[in-house]
């Protein structure tokens, strides 16, 4: 408790004293991955299969590993479970285990073949808040190249399982035809790379051609011991939702923006906040305008090529610009696209256009340049590494897709689920951002977590939550829910030395 | 210090005698201090207006801290009450996570706002006011104002004005711009004089500045009018042209040229903050993310690229001149097939009607059409043959003849009006803008 007392008369609450010395702001060691970045060329002939194909073939290696660990010789009712390379090699009565990729079946889901099949051919987003139901209709498949084979029995119930996700299933096909399953096993954790890791390997390939890129590469800069992370700090925010007509939380944006200035505050906590070194807006920067679009229609307005150029409000993302461009002189930003922002809606997204920010985009790499740009726009899901922490981070889609498929509010554990699955966006090509889908990819599946980050954050969730997870070979995990700033008026900090979380809430 | 003893005058103006609500901000812009020492100003204003005279001066208070756990006090009325109860149980390891709150309280809240404190880090003056903060989306505004009136300046130069300065910022080198600084002109260069010594200090007061040019905008208004009376008519094309740089539109309505005319003349007076809501997207080849004076375009570009465009240009009119003639000499027999809408036997199978009854304007009768007729014929085989037959047809019915004119008079559309106009055949855009 603190009473009106203790603070009067300290720091800021006094007569004008002499000016106080200027803050530098720290230096951010940033190095981008493209990773989700698509090629210009893209091509939308090829099916989806190939992207399951492709998911199936890079983690079955690892997963099998598990599996065999954990069941080889097992004995349950005098027979020894075997593997079974194909779904469809599963016999009857016998005790096997098999690989394969999850199908769910439910009823609520979306089903591309039954809007063909009723000459939809343009349906209009799924609007179901789950697609699970408690009818006992919903059923679970496990399918690869061969076949397909539904899944029973009451193990199924102690694991989030969605569309997409690779398990090991271990039981055996009843007279139904169906498997049941005894056990199951995930890839689990990826490895985890070494704290710097991109740096050093950049660093190395950077030495040869220090001489000429002295000042653009700051990796190149860096000493050869790792910098010193001491108290710096990032920031990340979501949902900001800049919105022409609704103002309710206008004074909290710009106190958050007075925050990450630093003007707001005292010499002290100013201090602390020129220890944040990067701000991360982690999607929804711009809020939809579903009510503008409604009265539009209303008017019938004038119409070119079935849109309607007036409704267009150019206000939020003006606002918006203006946020970035004040922050930008102080503070690099890297920004995320979300399912509200104008970018691509198939997954992955891809980055913003810097011509959205009129005045900002000065700050923007100069199309081709190979370093990051100061304001850096993107994709969904990006990967980086920040201070030299692997960072993997969405804006909520994926988490919001798996939400739909589970009887559950744990969204902590399914983002622990997405790591243990190795796969960030399991519904991908299935359910999330139905029409366009994600995008069909036939020599990389991005979505497959190849190394595992130390810091994984999903942006625009209903509230905060943070947790650790670790796997076998020691990898620690920090996951982090970033609460939509519009729904909860907070942003999180985390500490680039120990990964330790606090966030700061707004209030006016 | 003069500013010093400034500041007192400044705030005493702007709380007491016009009734505005100030924040350390603006302070701190206007009397070019230190946020932190603007903050201060504030809380010494306050306090000594206050001992001289209480309730004469209100402000709001920001405070920085850790609060408790905010579970006892669900019964709340404040709107996140709901939300914050959720946080403990959302955050299992509460030992690393930190939640701090920055919060904005009017003075007569404080006292119980900081109860529910565990830990104050900073506190301060945020705003004064001449009456209570009731309704902070006010306070809002003025912050905005405050943003905006440091839009102007330019982002990297001027960071006496941020507090925490990043020497490894980078922004990329633009073709052919200046930095996104309005260079004030010479009226308004006397304006800066005298605020200077106003307040008598060397250092120039842009935010100030800003402030008269926004008081007095008759310029940006004369613009406004200019650009929105050529798109009173309901066409997009116009309106853009009406304010892009795109020189092809000149060619086709004075109204633009006039916009355009004015724009150089009128654009560096307005606040550059404003660029991006004036200036919409042109999809025309040119990069419009550019600076928006199209002097400044012209001139980096260097004396060719605007020599070939004023030929590019010329060239253009040339050719719309040409057409307008055409136009002319068509526009003639144009009025005649629309009035009689019986078409021009022109088109080679034009149908022969047989107009039954025709009274104000009705007509209904028969028509000679041909009808696609599929059969099999005798070996089995689907054939599609053509037949002439009759059709009756009504008023209702799409009457089919100024559709046939169309083809073979494009400009009888353009007489027609803008219903039928942009429907119809591609005309002359000229057209378009010819008087109805």
């Amino acid at each position: 408790m603190v009473t009106l007392k203790d603070v009067l008369n300290s720091g800021l609450l006094q007569k004008p004293s002499d000016e106080p010395q200027a803050l530098q702001r720290s230096e951010s060691n940033y190095t981008p991955l493209r990773s989700f970045n698509l090629g210009k060329d893209l091509q939308y002939q090829q099916q989806f299969a190939d992207t399951y194909f492709l998911r199936l073939t890079k983690i079955k290696p690892s997963l099998e590993e598990v599996a065999n660990s954990a069941w080889e010789g097992i004995v349950i009712g005098d027979e020894t479970a075997k593997k079974v390379e194909r779904v469809l090699d599963v016999r009857q009565g016998e005790l096997c285990w098999v690989v394969g990729t999850v199908y769910m079946d439910m009823p609520a889901k979306p089903n591309i073949l039954e809007d063909v099949s009723k000459d939809r051919w343009i349906s209009a987003p799924s609007t179901v808040q789950k697609y699970y139901s408690d009818d006992g209709l919903d059923s679970v498949m496990l399918e690869d190249e061969s076949g397909r084979i539904r899944l029973v029995g009451n193990v199924l119930k102690k694991f989030f399982l969605v569309t997409g996700c690779i398990i090991a299933a271990m039981g055996t096909e009843n007279a139904n035809g169906e498997f049941d399953v005894i056990d199951l096993k995930f890839a689990d954790l990826p490895p985890q790379p070494e704290r710097w890791e991109l740096s050093k390997l950049s660093q190395k390939g950077a030495r040869s051609v220090k001489k000429e890129s002295k000042i653009k590469d700051e990796d190149v800069e860096m000493k050869d011991s790792s910098p010193s992370t001491k108290g710096k700090k990032i920031a990340i925010a979501s949902g900001l939702e800049f919105s022409g007509p609704d103002t309710s939380y206008a004074m909290e944006l710009n106190l958050l923006l007075e925050f990450l200035l630093g003007d707001i505050l005292d010499p002290a906590a100013q201090g602390e906040i020129a220890q944040i070194s990067r701000l991360i807006i982690a999607g929804n920067s711009i809020a939809s305008e579903v009510k503008a679009v409604e009265e539009a229609t209303e008017k019938k307005s004038h119409k070119k090529y079935g849109y309607d150029s007036t409704a267009y409000n150019a206000q939020p993302s003006k606002l918006f610009d203006d946020f970035i461009s004040e922050l930008l002189p102080t503070i690099p930003i890297t920004l995320l696209p979300g399912v509200l922002d104008p970018a691509n809606a198939s997954y992955p997204q891809q980055p913003i256009h810097p011509a959205m920010f009129p005045r900002a985009r000065a700050y923007t790499s100069i199309p081709g340049a190979a370093g990051p740009g100061w304001l850096d726009t993107v994709t969904n899901p990006w990967e980086g590494e920040v201070e030299g922490w692997r960072i993997l981070g969405t804006s909520g889609q994926n988490l919001d897709d798996i939400f739909k498929y589970v009887d559950s509010d744990d969204r902590l554990g399914m983002m622990e689920a997405t790591c243990r699955w190795r796969c960030s966006a399991p519904t991908a090509p299935d359910t999330l951002c139905k029409l366009p889908g994600a995008y069909p990819f036939q020599d990389d599946e991005p979505f497959v977590m190849k190394e595992c980050p130390h810091l994984y954050f999903i942006g625009c969730q209903p509230e905060f939550g943070t947790t650790v997870i670790t796997g076998p070979d020691g990898q620690v995990v920090r996951l982090v829910l970033i609460p939509s700033f519009s729904a909860t008026r907070e942003v999180v900090l985390v500490d680039m030395e120990t990964l330790d979380i606090s966030t700061v809430k707004f209030t006016a | 210090m003069d500013v010093r003893a400034a500041y007192k005058n400044f705030l005493a103006q702007s709380v007491l005698l016009d009734s505005k609500v100030v924040t350390f901000r603006e302070v701190s812009r206007a009397l070019h201090v230190h946020n932190n020492t603007a903050k201060q100003m504030l809380y010494d204003f306050h306090k000594s207006e206050n001992e001289k005279r209480p309730g004469a001066v209100f402000v709001t208070y920001v405070v920085f801290g850790t609060k408790k756990k905010p579970i006892e006090h669900r019964n709340g009325a404040d709107e996140d009450v709901e939300m914050t109860s959720s946080m403990p149980d959302s955050s299992p390891d509460a030992a690393v996570t930190r939640a701090f709150s920055l919060d904005l309280i009017p003075e007569e809240l404080l006292e119980d706002a900081l109860e529910e404190y565990e830990e104050v880090r900073s506190i301060h003056v945020y705003s004064a006011a001449p009456h209570p903060a009731k309704d902070m989306a006010l306070l809002a505004d003025t912050a905005q104002e405050a943003h905006s009136n440091r839009n102007g300046e330019d982002d990297i130069d001027g960071d006496q004005a941020y507090v925490i300065t990043n020497p490894s910022v980078r922004r990329r080198e633009r073709k052919g711009t200046a930095p996104n600084v309005a260079t004030p002109p010479a009226g308004t260069k006397a304006a800066k004089k005298e605020i200077k010594s106003a307040f008598s200090k060397p250092a120039p007061a842009p935010s100030k500045l800003k402030d008269e040019v926004k008081a007095s905008p008759p310029a940006p208004e004369a613009e406004k009018a200019s650009s929105s009376a050529p798109a009173k008519k309901p066409t997009p094309a116009l309106k853009r042209g009406g304010s892009a740089n795109s020189g092809i539109m000149q060619a086709f309505s004075k109204a633009a040229t006039m916009a355009k005319k004015e724009k150089p003349a009128s654009q560096p007076a307005t606040p550059s903050g404003d660029d991006s809501s004036v200036q919409p997207m042109s999809d025309d080849g040119e990069d419009d993310c550019e600076m928006p004076q199209p002097k400044a375009w012209a001139g980096a570009e260097g004396g060719t690229g605007r020599k070939s465009k004023r030929e590019r240009e010329e060239e253009l009119r040339r050719m719309m001149e040409e057409e307008d003639e055409d136009e002319g000499e068509e526009k003639a027999p144009s009025p005649e097939p629309e009035e009689e809408p019986q078409a021009p036997p022109s088109v080679k199978e034009e149908p022969a009607e047989i107009v039954t009854t025709s009274t104000d304007g009705r007509r209904r009768g028969k028509r000679k059409i041909m009808r696609k007729k599929q059969i099999m014929d005798d070996q089995g085989y689907l054939v599609t043959i053509q037949e002439p037959g009759w059709e009756s047809f009504s008023e209702d019915e799409p009457a089919p003849p100024p559709k046939k004119t169309a083809s073979s008079a494009p400009q009888a559309p353009a007489a027609k009006g803008k219903k039928s106009g942009p429907k119809g055949n591609q005309g002359s855009i000229m057209s378009f803008f010819s008087k109805k």
